[in-house]
Formats: C-alpha cells, structure tokens, sequence
C-alpha cells in the first residue's frame, strides 16, 4: 500500500507540474463546442435552448472519456517504451496488479478532474444560463465523476497495452471519435426510441452510460435511462476494461 | 542472520515464446551458479548470450521457463515482492524517470520502498554526494550525459539499501575516461560491502572487476572461475604470437616443437598468402624461444612481428568458443 500511494503521488505531483497543459488538452475542445453551440448558435436562433441542456452533460462525458484515455494513454507510451521507464515501478514493492491498478487510480483523478472544471467553465460560457437547467446534483455527480472517470482510465489502460503508440492517431479517429458521436452526447438515450430496437446497439458504447450518468446528475428535467441499465452499464464496463487492462498490463510488462 | 547465499540460480531456463511469425527463441538453456554475500560477481558473454534475459530472470522482471532463483534465500518467484526488496538493478537501457529531477528521483525511490522522510532524504544527499552527482540535483535526467545518468542510476538503485547490486552492461557506451571512474566507484562500493553482479562484454571489465566470473553463450555457462583460473586453464600458459613473410609454412613444424601446445592459423587481413599469422599456445620454458626463432630461420622466412604474453580473458574466450567477442 504504501508503493501504491507513493507511485500515485508521483504521477499526481508529476501531473499538476503540467497543469496548464493538460487542461488546455483536456478542455480547448468542450469550451469550443460550448462556445459555438450554447452561444454563438442560441443568439442566431439557430440552436434551441432544449439541445444546450442536453450537450452539457454530454461534453462533460466526452472531456472525461478524452483525459482518462489520454492520461493513462500517455504516459504508458513513455512506460512501455525503448527505455521502459515502467521496470522502476514494476521494481518497487508491490505486485504488477498493483501497479495496473495505480495507474488507472490516477487517469481517474486525471479524467475526474478534467470533467469538474469543464462544467462550470461551459456554464459561464453559454448564452443566457437562465434559459438552461443545469443544476448540478453533487450526491449523483461525484460517484457519477469517480464511476466515470475509472470507466474512461481503464479504457485508456485497455487500449494503451493492447494498440502500438504508433497506432494512436488511428485510434482516436477510428475508435473515440465513433464513440463520441454515438455516445448520447448530443442527445438523450430515452430520445433514441424513434429509432426503435436500435437503441439498444447503443448499450455497447461505454460513454452513453457516462453521457446518461452526468445527465442525470446536473440536467434532472431531461430524462434519462433507468437508473438501475445506468449503473450497472457503468460498472459492467468498468469491471470489464479493468479486467482486460491490466491482464493485459501484466503481460506487456512481464516478460 | 542466515548465511545464505546472496543469489541462487539453479537450472534456469528461458524460452520467450514464439510471437507471430518470430519463432520461440531459447535465451536462457539451463544456468547455475551462486554468488555469496560480499561478492564481485561477473557474466561475461557476447550480445544475445542471454545475459540480460537471466538478470531480467533475477529481478522478477521476467518469467523465468524452469529452475529456481534465490535472492538472500528468498524465493523471486513465490514471493517477488520480498524479493525486490532485497535486490536493485541498474538495466542495459537508461530508464531514469523523465518527468523528475534528480534528487526527486532518488527520494520517489525510497517511497516507493517505505523509507521514512528524515532517511529518504539523507541517504539521497549522502549518495549524491558520493557519486558526485550533487550539482545535478535539479536537473531533469534526460538533460545529463550517459555517464552521469548511469551514476544516478546507481544512486537510486543504493536508496533502499539492497543486498544485491546488479548491474547490466553498466560501462557500454561511456568514454574511457567515465568507464574508469564508473569501475573505481563499482570497486569502492564493494569495498563496503555490497554484493555485486554485473555484466559485461568488456575482458578488461571483468578482469579488473570480477572476484569470479561466469562466461556465457547461448545461453549456457561455458566455464566459471576466478579470472587467475581462467587464464591458466589455457594450454600451456602464455601465448606466442608471430607474424613472418614465408616461402614455406612454418605452422607444422613449429606445433611440433617441445613446449608448443596448441597452434593455430590465424586469418591475415591483408591477404598477403606469402605472409603467416601464427599462434602458439607455449609452455614459456627454456630455450622456447631460441628453438621458434631458429625454425623461423632455418625456413628462410622474414619475421616481421613476435610476441609472448600471458593469456588475457579474451584467450580464453576464444580458445572456448572459437570465435572472437568482439566481431
Ligand atoms: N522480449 C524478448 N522476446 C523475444 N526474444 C527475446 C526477448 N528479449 C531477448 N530475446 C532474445 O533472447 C536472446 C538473449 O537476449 P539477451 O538480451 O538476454 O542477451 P544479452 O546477453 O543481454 O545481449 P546484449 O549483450 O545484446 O545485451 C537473444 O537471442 C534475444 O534476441
Ligand atoms: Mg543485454
């Protein structure tokens, strides 16, 4: 226990050094989209005050999935890379799983974080808030966060030790971008009956279930899916990328 | 305290399986040896000998196939984590992390270890300072040279005190002048008392450095002993060197002078047929040279070159694999 705390004050210490950046990283895109679409757009009259509520739970999801992929995505390429910066941590006293699992910890923290500060940085950006009901509901939205943002981690964890770096480009534009347009983002899971049987096909897609969680936590007039498919969903994929992620560590590191 | 050896490998094995359409490759085919505590302990082998898989083997970093690995009595495979307390390795391939400083890196070594504040702290001044890597203690590690990153490498792998010091080609890639401080501090810290094993594919290296040293090659123990025993396991006992322009060749008829033990035909670069590299392994007593030189002149050949010398580990390495380490 004590290698884990120390491992993760590392990657904490070593992650606030580069702040700024990884915001920038993290939030340059939601703020953006929020600008166009919750102000920009609204005063045009050509975005309805309906689609604002529901993007903002959606872009909250999206900055999550982004920096708890990214930030276990990372900093394993420099890990698992020629020098293997990992045999340092995979030296120190605790097992391979605990080391898998520290690093998820703290692409959570990474994703958590990233998703706390989008929300109030897209409120104070959007046209007219009082048009919008976004009240955040902070007993739903924390677990909401921590369940999300080890649901996005353990994803990067998953991706990161299965794909080759030099396949990362590949896989943001073949895989999270896919994610991200189907995720529930952009509008509601319970809107999707139009398309009749086919919304249950959006269930494979982990980020509808973080969309639907944060929906439910900041935007309580739009509805959302059963609560009981929302949390089972969220850590259902949770479990499942954990359990692929650091199997899947373990045999990348130890040889 | 027990007296257990500082390191046990009994019959290890290593077989990296066979991935895609690269085959199963045996890197490690059945090591033994043991290193006790207080020991200056080589592996001398050529690149691919497996020298670093068996370290990997050692240091829990890799899955050993077969065989068994002791670690001051404690074994890697049940209980790695025991294990890596008491053992620190310093790998082929710098892997300082690149987001600290150097101090940092010491001090976030010793947490991961459990040392408590006051401890961490003192031991990485008191290591920096021996290593002399004090004025490079907020320096980011990429920005230093490879000598100097190999002393902090050496620095954080003392931060937990371990009982075994392994170390995996620690000089290659350093200048001569780095190589030679780097040797100095291997042997200051085994004047202290710290067990080391390290590898290497420089003779010199292991000459200078190893109590006793292991030669490897595919991933077998070829011969193990202290460097003295070595060397006087040639044939013979020193070695005779001749280089002469001949009108006939001598080599028959030095092998059967008294006192040559061995003789080989060495290839001659220049590609000169009327000239003859020759080596004898001699027994160097009386009158063995007088009786050379006069077959050399009963032959009517020109000497251009002779030499007698006492055999050096790369002898014996050849004389054991026939082929030569540094090609
Ligand atoms: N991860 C791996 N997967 C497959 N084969 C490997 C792996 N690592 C090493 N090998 C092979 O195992 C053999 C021994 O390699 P090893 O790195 O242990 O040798 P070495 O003695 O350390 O050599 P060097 O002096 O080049 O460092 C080589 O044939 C090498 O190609
Ligand atoms: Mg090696």
């Amino acid at each position: 226990m004590t290698a884990f705390l120390a491992l993760l004050r590392r990657d904490i210490v070593v992650a606030s050094r580069n702040a700024l950046m990884l915001l920038t990283a993290s939030l340059t895109q939601p703020v953006l989209v929020v600008l166009v679409f919750g102000n920009i757009l609204p005063r045009l009259h050509l975005v309805s005050d309906e689609f604002r509520a529901v993007m903002v739970p959606g872009l909250m999801s999206i900055t999550m999935l982004m920096a708890g992929v990214q930030g276990v995505l990372m900093p394993l390429s420099t890990d698992l890379g020629g020098s293997r910066e990992v045999d340092e941590r995979l030296l120190a006293p605790i097992s391979v799983l605990g080391v898998s699992i520290q690093k998820v910890v703290a692409g959570a923290i990474h994703a958590g974080t990233a998703g706390l500060i989008a929300l109030p940085a897209m409120m104070l950006l959007m046209h007219k808030v009082t048009g919008v009901e976004v009240h955040p509901r902070w007993a739903l939205l924390l677990p909401g966060v921590v369940l999300s943002g080890l649901l996005s981690a353990s994803f990067g964890l998953t991706l990161g030790t299965q794909v080759q770096p030099r396949f990362a480009g590949l896989l943001f534009a073949v895989v999270l971008g896919p994610l991200m347009l189907f995720g529930c983002a952009y509008y509601p899971w319970m809107g999707l009956a139009v398309l009749g049987p086919v919304k249950y096909v959006f269930l494979l897609n982990p980020l509808v279930f973080m969309s639907e969680a944060m929906r439910m936590a900041v935007t309580p007039d739009v509805p959302h899916m059963p609560t009981p498919l929302l949390v089972g969903g969220l850590v259902g994929f949770t479990v499942l990328f954990v359990v692929l992620g650091t199997r899947s560590f373990a045999r990348r590191t130890i040889l | 305290m027990s007296t257990s050896p500082a390191l046990v490998v009994e019959n290890l094995t290593k077989t990296y399986p066979a991935k895609g359409k690269a085959p199963a490759v045996e890197a490690v085919r059945g090591l033994s040896f043991s290193v006790e505590a207080g020991e200056f302990f080589g592996l001398l082998g050529p690149n691919g000998a497996g020298k670093s898989t068996t370290l990997g083997c050692i240091t829990t970093l890799v899955r050993p196939t077969g065989g068994r690995i002791l670690v001051a009595g404690v074994d890697v495979v049940a209980q790695p984590i025991e294990a890596r307390r008491r053992l620190a390795v310093v790998p082929q391939t710098r892997n300082l992390d690149r987001d600290l400083t150097v101090r940092e890196v010491l001090t976030y070594h010793g947490r991961y270890f459990g040392l408590p504040a006051a401890e961490r702290e003192a031991r990485a001044d008191r290591l920096m300072t021996e290593l002399q890597i004090t004025e490079k203690a907020t320096s980011k590690p990429l920005t230093l040279s490879g000598g100097m990153q190999q002393r902090v490498m050496i620095a954080r792998a003392l931060m937990h005190d371990p009982r075994v010091l392994l170390l995996d080609e620690p000089t290659t890639g350093l200048d001569p002048q780095a190589r030679r401080q780097l040797w100095e501090l291997l042997q200051g810290l085994h004047k202290r008392g710290v067990t080391i094993i390290l590898t290497t594919h420089y003779m010199e290296e292991a000459d200078r450095l190893c109590q006793r040293l292991a030669i490897v090659d595919h991933g077998r123990i070829l011969t193990l002993d202290t460097p003295d025993n070595l060397k006087k396991s040639l044939p013979g006992g020193a070695i005779l060197d001749l280089v002469a322009r001949t009108p006939q060749p001598l080599l028959p008829t030095l092998a059967a002078l008294a006192g040559v033990v061995r003789s080989e035909r060495l290839e001659d670069a220049s590609g000169d047929a009327t000239k003859e590299r020759l080596r004898l392994f001699v027994d160097a007593g009386d009158g063995l040279l007088d009786r050379v030189l006069s077959v050399v002149k009963s032959a009517g050949a020109d000497l251009d070159h002779v030499s007698l010398m006492a055999p050096s580990l790369e002898d014996v390495y050849i004389h054991l694999t026939g082929k030569d380490l540094r090609e």
